[in-house]
C-alpha cells in the first residue's frame, strides 16, 4: 500500500508544480506581418531558452503563455528573427523584415562560401525538395535536366548504376569528362552513388566557370557537383521524419512493330527456314504468340523507407538517418537493397571560436546485376531473349539445360535464357562508408585555422556462379571442367583520404571586405583487389557464395589434363595528389568583387615527366542592382559576371583514380606465353612527354531577379578549349600498336546555359493558388582541332564515327544509303561524289555527315502548381542533336534472321517484282550485308521530349493537424518517364550508344507519405 | 591559445614537409623496367616463348576458309562470317587489318628480343652460349617466317621480284617512322638472311612445337613454290621428304583428332590456360582462340553448334574410304545424297571436325603448320612446271596411297593444266581447313583453270559462288587502319581497292 501511495504522489506533485508555474505567466497575443504589411502565417514563435513555442495561424494571429522578462523569437523563413522582451502589454505586434542575406541562399564557391550575392562565380544551387521524394536509387539520375548543363545520361536500367555525367560539353575524348563530386568536403568515386542516400541530400550545387573550378587545379577540369547532407539546428527540438514510397517499375514502348506468330511462321514458310518451313497454314494459325518482353522484363516494385532524426542543443546538433531501399528492376534477375545509417554532428566550444563537426555515413548494398547486357551473346544477354526471342516458342518448351543441347538451335535463344535466370548469379555487396571531420579555429577575429580530413572507403564483394547443371555449364564443359559450372569471387578495395588545411582571413573596412586563404591538400587513395574462379561445382552442395560445393583440381589420365584448374588474381595501385594554393575575394560596397585563385597541382601520374601544374582564375562581379542608377527600376538583383582561367584533367585515360598510373615508363611483364610457359613481353611504350590535360575556360554571365523576385534566373556564354588533349595518335602497325596516346590536339566547347523560373501566379492569400513556370537549358557544341593525322581527319575503331578538324566530335563518317533499286531490290548508295551506286568503296565514299551522338540543346521546362496544400509539379525533359544508329531495328529487319529471331513486319513491305517502290531491300539483295555496318542505313534521330518527372500531392495543412502531434503530413503520388515524343523507335530514346541491345530505363510510378513529429 | 596555433603549424609544417613525395612519387607494384626485362640467357628464353606467341595461324584458317569454297553456312549460324562468305573484302573489313596488324606485332616483337640478346653482357652469353645461339635462331627463323605471312596476302604477284611487298622490319622502329613497302626482291632477300642466320646458330632439336632446322628447309619449300622457282622448292621438299614419312592412316587419324605429331614437321603448340585457351572471335578472321571455333561454338560434333558446316563442293571431294573423309566429317554428320532435290539444310548437315579438341578442351588443338605432304604436293607442283607430269602424277598417288591404305590408281595428268588442277585439288583436300585454300587458288589457280566453286545449295542465298583467280581480291588492301598512322602508304594500295 505504502508503494501505492508513491504512485499517486509523484503525479500529484507534477501537477502542483505547473500549476505553480502557470501562475506567474499571462496570455500574449498578436499579429505578425512582414515588410509590405501582409500577414505572415507559420511564423514560428519561441520563448528563447525553453521548448515552448507556437506558429501563427493563417491571418498571422498568434497567442502564447508568457511570463513578463522572459524573450519572444520570430522567426520565418527568409525574415530576419525578431526578439522582444515581454513587458506589461499583453499585445505584442510584430513586423518582420526581410533578411536580404538569408534568402540568398549561401553558394558553394570551393572551398568557402559566400552569399550569392557576393558570389562572382557561375554555379547553380538544387535544394532537397527537388531532389527528395524521387524513386530513383542513384541521386545522380534524380539530376536529370534540373541543371543548365549538366547531361545526365542513363544507358541502362539496372537499379542504382551510374550514369554520364558531363557538364557543358565534353573536354575529354580519352579522360575522364565527369565532373568531381564531393560530398561534404569528401572527394568520392563518381561510380558508387547508388551507395548513397539520396534522402539525406540538402543541397547540391554545380559549380561551372572557372572562376569556381581553377580551385581543384587538376581535377576541377570537368566542373565540380558539390553535395551538402542534412544537419541538425542548433536550439532545435527533437523532429522525427519519415518518408515511405513504393514505386512500380515498368518497361517503357517501343515502335519496332514485331511479328507475331502467324506472321512470323508464315515468312519462315517463305522463306524455308526454321520451324515455319515445315508447318502447314492450319497448324500456323493455330500456334499462339507469346511476347517474350513481357518474360524478361516485369513490373519491378520497389520500397523506400527513410528515418531521420535531428535535434540541436546550444552547443551541439545532430542529425541521424535511416535508409532503407529496395528496388527490383524491370529485367529479371536485377535488383538494388541497400541500408544506409548516416550520423551528422556539429558542436562549437563555450566561447564560439572552436567550431567541429563529423559526418559519417555507412552504406551496405545487394545488387543483383545481370552482365553481358549490349552483347550479342544469345547464351547470355537477357535482352535478347526479350526483344529478339521467336514469338512461337513460350517458356512451357523449356524442360531443363541438358534438353536444349540437342538440338542445339538459336532459335531456342529464350529458353537458353530462361536456363541462365535460373542458374547463374551474379551479385554485387558492396560496402561503402564516407567519413568525414572537419574543425576550425578562430585565432584572432579574422583570422581562422581550417582542418578538413575526409575518407572514402568502399568495398565491393562479387560473387559470380554458373550451376554444373545449366544448359552454359554442359555446352561449354567438355572434359577439361565435366561438372563444369563455375564460382568466381573477387573482393575490391577502395580507400581513399584527403585532407585541407588552410588559414583564412576575413575582414572588412568601409566599402571593403576581402576574404582570403591559404591552403595545402593532400590525397592518397589505395586500391587492392583479389579474387579466384573455381571450375567444377558438384551441384548437390553447391550454393552462390559457399564452398561447399568446389571440386578440387585433379590429373585425369584419361583426358591427360587437369581437370577443374582454378585461378586467381590480385592487383594492387596506389595514387596521390598534393597541392596548395590560395584565394582572395575583395569586394567593393556590394557594388564591385574579384576572386582570384591560383594553385599549384602535382600528380602521381606525371612524377617522372611534369610533376608540377599551375592554375588560375580571376573571377570579377558587378552587382549592378546596388548602383544608383537602379533605384527605380524593377530588379532585386542584377549581377554581371566574368571569369577567365584554367584547371585541369589528370585522369587521361578515363577511368577512377588509378587508371594509367605509370605511362611515362616503358615496361615488359610477365606472364603465360607459347605453349603455357611463363614470358617476357612488351607490355607498354613510354610517353616521356606526358602531362595533364588543361581546360581554359572564358564565361560571362548575369544572374537576375526582377518584380519582386517573381522571375529569377540567369544566363551564361562559355567557351571552354582543352590543350595538351591526351588522344590516340595513329602510328603504322610496325610498333605492334596501331594508335599510342600522346598530349596533342585540342577540343573546344562553346555553348551558353541558362535557367529562369517565372511566379506565373502569386497569391497573396494563405493556401491560394500559386503557379511558378521554370526552364533550363543549355545548347553546346563540341569541336576538335589539331588532329595528329596528316589530313586533319582520323577514323574511330568502331568503323562508323571518326573527328576532323573543326568538324563535331565522334561525327558519323559513313557511306550515305539512298533507298532500294526498284530495279532489283538492291541496296542503292552515294559514292564520295554523290553518284548513286550498289557498291560504294568502303573506304573512299564515306563522308562526314555533321551528325553525332551528342546533344546540341538540352534541359528541362515545367511548373510548380500548390493550391489548399494541393501541389502539383512536372518536369519536362528534352534533348535535340543526337543521331543514333538503330542496331535494334537492324536486327529486325534483317532477313538473315528469319528462322531464328523475331522480326519486324517491316520485312512484310520487302522489294518483290510486285513490289518495287519501298523501303526495305528484297531478301536476295546481293549487297545487303557489305555495307550494313558502314553507311548511314540504320541511322535514326533520338531526339526527345520526355515528361521525365510528374508529382501530385496534397500537404496536410497544419490546421488539421493540430493537437495530432504530427508536425508535417504529405501525401505523394509521381511518375518518371511517363511517356516520350521522340522519332526513336526503340525502347529507350535516353541512351546516347550505339550499342544495342541494351537495358532500357523504367517507366516508374510511385506512391509516397512523409510524416513527421 | 598559444598552444593551438603553435600546434596547428607543426602540423602544416610537417605535411607540407613530409606527405608531398609519398603521394606523388609512387612506384605501383610488380612493374617490370625495360632497363631490367632481358638480364640473363634465361630472361631472353622467357622472351622467346613470348615471341612465339604472337603466331597463330587461326586467322588464316577462318579467313581462307570462309573467303573460298570450304565452308557453307551452319545451320546454327546465327550471321556469322556472312560478309566474308560473300567475297565482301575491302580496306575497311577484318582480314585486312588482322594480318597486317598481326604481323607486324610478330616482327616487332621479334626485334625487340633481338635488340635484347645483342645487348646482353657477354658474361651473361658465356653463362650458356649454345642456348643463346639457339633462341637467337629460332628468333630470327620467326623473323623471317612472320615476313613471309605477310608478303603473302598483301604481294600482288610473289614471282615478280619487282612488285610491291610489305614493309621489311628489321629493327626496332620508332614511333614517328612511316615506311613504305619494300619490292618482293628486298623483302626476299631479308628473309632469305633471316633464315641463314637461323639456320647457322639453331643447334639443338627441341621438336615439331619449336623452330629447327626442318622448319627452315620447309619454310624455304614453300617460298620457293610461291615464288615459282621450282628448282630450289623440289630439291628442298626432296629433303624433308627423305626425312618424313608419310602418317600411316592410323597416325594421320591421331595427328588431328589426338594431337600427335604424326607426319608434322612444325606446329604452334595449342594448351590449356594458354593465351589462345577460349573462342576466340567466331565467324570472324581475327579468330585468334581455338582453332576449331572458326566453325563451332562447342564442339566438332552436331550437337556442338556448327556455325560453319562443310562446304558441299568440298564433302563432294571426299571419298569415305579416305582417312581424310574420317578425318575431317565428324560422325555425328547428317548426309542428304539427295541434296540438291531436297535442298533442306536440316537433313545435310557436315560437322567439321578437323579440330576436335584435345587436353580435355573441345575445339583446341595445335596447329599444323608444316606437314610433309605439302612438299610431295610442291615436289609434284615442280615437277608439273619442269614438265615432268608422269613424276608429279606418281607424287599424288603417293599420298593417295597412303591415305586410302591401298594401291590407288595413278592419276592421269594429260596436260600441265589438268596436272596442275590435280595438285590444286589435292592440296585441297589435303590441306583444307589448314590456311592453304585461299593463297592456293591465287598462285595455281589460273594454271589449273580453277576458280572458288561453292556448291550452288551453298550460294543460293546470296548469290555468291565463284570468285575466279584473278580477282583483284586474291590480294588483300593495305588496311585503312595502317593510312591514319602511315598516309604515304595510301598511295601504294593494291590495285582493285
Amino acid at each position: 500500500m505504502r508503494s501505492g501511495h508513491n504512485w499517486i504522489l509523484i503525479p500529484l506533485m507534477l501537477v502542483l508544480s505547473m500549476n505553480f508555474s502557470f501562475a506567474q505567466e499571462k496570455l500574449v497575443s498578436g499579429l505578425v506581418i512582414d515588410q509590405d504589411a501582409v500577414p505572415l502565417p507559420g511564423v514560428s514563435v519561441v520563448v528563447r531558452g525553453t521548448m515552448r513555442g507556437v506558429q501563427t495561424d493563417f491571418d498571422g494571429n498568434y497567442s502564447i503563455s508568457v511570463s513578463e522578462g522572459e524573450v519572444l523569437q520570430f522567426s520565418f523563413i527568409g525574415q530576419k528573427t525578431l526578439e522582444i522582451t515581454v513587458g506589461a502589454s499583453f499585445v505584442i505586434n510584430v513586423t518582420m523584415e526581410e533578411d536580404v542575406e538569408a534568402l540568398e541562399e549561401v553558394v558553394v564557391q570551393g572551398y568557402r562560401s559566400a552569399t550569392r550575392e557576393k558570389s562572382s562565380i557561375a554555379s547553380q544551387t538544387l535544394t532537397s525538395q527537388t531532389i527528395e521524394n524521387r524513386p530513383n536509387a542513384n541521386v545522380i539520375q534524380t539530376l536529370s535536366g534540373q541543371v543548365a548543363g549538366l547531361e545526365i545520361n542513363t544507358a541502362t536500367g539496372q537499379p542504382g548504376a551510374s550514369p554520364t555525367v558531363r557538364l557543358r560539353g565534353i573536354n575529354s575524348i580519352n579522360g575522364n569528362t565527369s565532373p568531381l563530386f564531393i560530398v561534404d568536403g569528401t572527394p568520392v568515386d563518381e561510380n558508387n552513388f547508388k551507395s548513397i542516400n539520396p534522402q539525406d541530400i540538402a543541397s547540391i550545387d554545380v559549380l561551372k566557370d572557372a572562376g569556381a573550378t581553377a580551385v581543384y587545379g587538376n581535377r576541377g577540369a570537368n566542373g565540380v557537383v558539390y553535395i551538402k547532407t542534412k544537419q541538425g539546428a542548433y536550439n532545435t527540438p527533437l523532429q522525427i521524419n519519415y518518408t515511405g514510397i513504393l514505386s512500380f517499375n515498368s518497361l517503357q514502348k517501343n515502335d519496332y512493330n514485331l511479328m507475331d506468330s502467324q506472321q512470323q511462321l508464315t515468312l519462315e514458310n517463305e522463306r524455308g527456314a526454321g520451324r515455319g518451313a515445315t508447318l502447314t497454314p492450319a497448324e500456323i494459325a493455330a500456334t499462339p504468340t507469346f511476347d517474350w518482353a513481357d518474360y524478361f522484363f516485369r513490373t519491378g516494385l520497389t520500397q523506400n523507407h527513410n528515418l531521420s532524426l535531428s535535434s540541436g542543443g546550444e552547443r551541439f546538433s545532430q542529425f541521424t538517418s535511416l535508409g532503407y531501399f529496395d528496388q527490383e528492376g524491370i529485367l529479371r534477375n536485377s535488383d538494388l537493397k541497400r541500408f544506409s545509417i548516416r550520423n551528422n554532428v556539429g558542436g562549437t566550444s563555450a566561447n564560439d571560436r572552436f567550431r567541429y563537426g563529423t559526418n559519417i555515413s555507412i552504406n551496405f548494398s545487394k545488387s543483383n546485376d545481370p552482365n553481358a547486357i549490349g552483347t550479342q551473346a544469345v547464351n547470355q544477354n537477357y535482352i535478347i531473349g526479350a526483344y529478339n526471342s521467336v514469338p512461337y516458342i513460350t517458356p512451357d518448351d523449356y524442360v531443363d539445360g541438358a534438353s536444349l543441347l540437342d538440338p542445339l538451335v538459336f532459335a531456342n535463344t529464350p529458353l537458353f535464357l530462361i536456363d541462365r535466370l535460373r542458374n547463374f548469379t551474379l551479385l554485387r555487396e558492396e560496402l561503402k562508408m564516407i567519413g568525414s571531420f572537419n574543425a576550425s579555429y578562430k585565432i584572432q577575429p579574422q583570422l581562422t585555422a581550417n582542418l578538413t580530413m575526409s575518407a572514402d572507403y568502399q568495398n565491393e564483394f562479387l560473387t559470380a556462379a554458373r550451376r554444373p547443371e545449366s544448359f552454359n555449364a554442359l555446352l561449354f564443359g567438355g572434359a577439361e571442367n565435366p561438372t563444369s559450372g563455375f564460382q568466381q569471387q573477387a573482393s575490391t578495395r577502395q580507400f581513399s583520404y584527403n585532407q585541407v588545411t588552410s588559414l583564412n582571413y576575413e575582414n572588412s573596412w568601409g566599402d571593403h571586405s576581402v576574404d582570403a586563404g591559404a591552403y595545402m591538400e593532400y590525397f592518397k587513395a589505395h586500391f587492392r583487389q583479389f579474387g579466384y574462379t573455381a571450375n567444377g561445382l558438384d551441384p548437390k552442395t553447391f550454393y552462390p557464395g559457399d564452398g561447399s560445393g568446389l571440386i578440387p583440381v585433379r590429373y585425369d589420365s584419361d583426358a591427360e589434363a587437369l581437370l577443374f584448374v582454378d585461378t586467381a588474381n590480385a592487383e594492387s595501385l596506389d595514387a596521390g595528389l598534393f597541392s596548395y594554393f590560395a584565394q582572395v575575394d575583395y569586394d567593393f560596397a556590394r557594388r564591385f568583387g574579384f576572386t582570384g585563385t591560383i594553385r599549384r597541382d602535382a600528380s602521381y601520374r606525371f612524377s617522372a615527366s611534369n610533376k608540377w601544374a599551375t592554375f588560375y582564375s580571376l573571377a570579377g562581379r558587378w552587382n549592378i542592382h546596388n548602383e544608383a542608377f537602379m533605384e527605380d527600376l524593377p530588379f532585386d538583383q542584377l549581377k554581371l559576371r566574368a571569369s577567365y582561367g584554367k584547371a585541369g584533367n589528370q585522369r587521361i585515360a578515363g577511368g577512377g583514380y588509378f587508371t594509367a598510373p605509370d605511362l611515362t615508363r616503358n615496361f615488359y611483364a610477365t606472364g603465360t606465353g607459347y605453349g603455357g610457359f611463363n614470358s617476357i613481353f612488351l607490355s607498354q611504350i613510354a610517353n616521356t612527354t606526358l602531362r595533364w590535360e588543361t581546360v581554359a575556360q572564358f564565361d560571362v554571365g548575369v544572374d537576375f531577379e526582377v518584380f519582386k523576385r517573381r522571375l529569377r534566373g540567369s544566363v551564361d556564354y562559355y567557351k571552354k578549349e582543352t590543350t595538351d588533349l591526351f588522344q590516340s595518335r595513329p602510328v603504322s602497325a610496325i610498333n605492334a600498336v596501331t594508335s599510342l596516346n600522346a598530349n596533342i590536339g585540342s577540343l573546344t566547347n562553346q555553348g551558353f546555359d541558362f535557367t529562369a523560373s517565372y511566379q506565373l501566379i502569386r497569391s497573396s492569400e494563405p493556401e491560394g493558388f500559386n503557379l511558378v513556370l521554370n526552364a533550363v537549358g543549355n545548347f553546346n557544341e563540341t569541336n576538335v582541332g589539331d588532329i595528329p593525322t596528316e589530313n586533319g581527319q582520323r577514323g574511330n575503331p568502331d568503323g562508323i564515327t571518326g573527328t576532323r578538324n573543326g568538324g563535331i566530335l565522334n561525327e558519323y563518317f559513313v557511306i550515305r544509303y539512298a533507298g532500294v533499286n526498284p530495279a532489283n531490290g538492291n541496296l542503292l548508295f552515294l559514292t564520295a561524289d554523290g553518284e548513286v551506286t550498289e557498291n560504294p568503296n568502303a573506304d573512299t565514299d564515306r563522308v562526314w555527315l555533321g551528325k553525332n551522338l551528342i546533344p546540341k540543346w538540352q534541359g528541362s521546362f515545367g511548373f510548380n502548381m500548390d493550391y489548399k496544400g494541393f501541389f502539383l509539379t512536372t518536369q519536362f525533359n528534352y534533348v535535340t542533336g543526337v543521331d543514333r544508329m538503330d542496331f535494334d531495328l537492324q536486327t529486325f529487319q534483317d532477313p538473315n534472321n528469319i528462322g531464328t529471331f523475331r522480326t519486324s513486319r517491316d520485312l512484310l513491305r520487302a522489294w518483290t517484282p510486285e513490289n518495287r517502290i519501298t523501303d526495305i531491300p528484297s531478301y536476295g539483295a546481293s549487297n545487303r550485308d557489305a555495307y550494313t555496318f558502314v553507311s548511314d542505313r540504320y541511322l535514326r534521330e533520338a531526339d526527345y521530349l520526355r515528361l521525365r518527372f510528374l508529382q501530385v500531392g496534397y500537404k496536410f495543412p497544419q490546421r488539421y493537424l493540430e493537437h495530432t502531434g504530427i508536425s508535417r503530413l504529405q501525401i505523394f503520388g509521381n511518375a518518371e518517364n511517363l511517356f516520350t515524343i521522340s522519332k526513336w523507335r526503340g525502347f529507350d530514346a535516353e541512351a546516347q550508344t550505339n550499342t544495342n541491345l541494351l537495358y532500357p530505363t523504367p517507366r516508374i510510378f510511385s506512391v509516397g507519405f512523409e510524416i513527421g513529429f | 591559445m598559444k598552444n593551438t596555433k603553435n600546434l596547428l603549424t607543426v602540423i602544416l609544417v610537417f605535411i607540407g614537409l613530409t606527405a608531398c613525395n609519398d603521394a606523388i612519387d609512387i612506384d605501383q607494384k610488380g612493374r617490370l623496367d625495360a632497363e631490367t626485362a632481358f638480364e640473363s640467357v634465361d630472361d631472353l628464353q622467357a622472351g622467346l616463348f613470348g615471341v612465339y606467341d604472337q603466331f597463330d595461324i587461326t586467322p588464316d584458317i577462318a579467313f581462307q576458309s570462309i573467303f573460298t569454297d570450304e565452308l557453307s553456312i551452319g545451320f546454327d549460324n546465327g550471321g556469322q562470317g556472312l560478309a566474308d562468305y560473300g567475297f565482301v573484302l575491302n580496306a575497311g573489313t577484318t582480314a585486312p587489318e588482322t594480318f597486317w596488324v598481326n604481323g607486324y606485332v610478330q616482327l616487332n616483337f621479334a626485334n625487340r628480343l633481338i635488340e635484347a640478346a645483342e645487348n646482353l653482357s657477354a658474361e651473361k652469353i658465356a653463362e650458356d652460349p649454345d642456348t643463346y645461339n639457339q633462341i637467337l635462331g629460332e628468333t630470327y627463323a620467326l623473323r623471317a617466317w612472320g615476313h613471309f605471312i605477310l608478303l603473302s596476302y598483301y604481294s600482288t604477284d610473289y614471282t615478280d621480284d619487282n612488285a610491291l611487298s610489305i614493309i621489311n622490319l628489321d629493327f626496332v622502329p620508332t614511333i614517328d617512322q612511316q615506311l613504305l613497302r619494300n619490292t618482293n626482291g628486298e623483302t626476299f632477300a631479308l628473309i632469305e638472311s633471316d633464315l641463314t642466320k637461323a639456320a647457322g646458330l639453331l643447334n639443338g632439336d627441341l621438336g615439331v612445337k619449336r623452330i629447327n632446322a626442318d622448319f627452315i628447309t620447309a619454310l624455304r619449300a614453300r617460298i620457293a613454290a610461291y615464288r615459282e622457282d621450282y628448282v630450289a622448292a623440289a630439291s628442298l621438299a626432296e629433303e624433308l621428304i627423305a626425312k618424313y614419312p608419310l602418317a600411316s592412316r592410323l597416325d594421320y587419324e591421331d595427328m588431328f583428332l589426338q594431337d600427335s605429331d604424326g607426319e608434322v614437321i612444325f606446329k604452334l603448340e595449342r594448351t590449356n590456360n594458354d593465351n589462345y585457351d577460349d573462342q576466340g572471335q567466331t565467324g570472324s578472321p581475327a579468330a585468334g582462340g581455338w582453332a576449331g571455333s572458326c566453325f563451332a561454338f562447342v564442339d566438332a560434333t552436331i550437337t556442338g553448334s556448327p556455325y560453319f558446316e562443310m562446304g558441299r563442293s568440298l564433302f563432294n571431294l571426299l571419298d569415305p574410304a579416305d582417312i581424310r573423309y574420317t578425318v575431317n566429317v565428324a560422325p555425328s554428320s547428317l548426309i542428304d545424297p539427295d541434296y540438291e532435290t531436297n535442298q533442306n539444310p536440316e537433313l545435310d548437315i557436315l560437322v567439321i571436325q578437323k579440330y576436335p579438341g584435345s587436353e580435355g578442351q573441345p575445339l583446341m588443338n595445335d596447329l599444323k603448320v608444316f606437314r610433309v605432304s605439302e612438299m610431295y604436293l610442291i615436289q609434284a607442283e615442280a615437277a608439273v612446271a619442269q614438265g615432268d607430269l608422269g613424276l608429279a602424277a606418281s607424287l599424288l598417288k603417293e599420298i593417295r596411297d597412303a591415305r586410302f591404305g591401298t594401291d590407288t590408281p595413278l592419276p592421269v595428268l594429260g596436260t600441265s593444266t589438268l596436272a596442275y588442277a590435280a595438285i590444286l585439288d589435292e592440296r585441297r583436300v589435303e590441306l583444307c581447313f589448314e590456311g592453304h585454300r585461299y593463297l592456293d587458288l591465287k598462285r595455281l589457280g589460273t594454271r589449273a583453270n580453277k576458280a572458288v566453286s561453292k556448291d550452288a545449295v551453298d550460294c543460293a542465298f546470296n548469290g555468291a559462288c565463284s570468285l575466279p583467280p584473278d580477282d583483284y581480291r586474291f590480294t588483300l588492301p593495305l588496311p585503312s587502319v595502317e593510312f591514319n598512322g602511315n598516309p604515304g602508304l595510301r598511295e601504294q594500295q593494291n590495285p582493285g581497292y
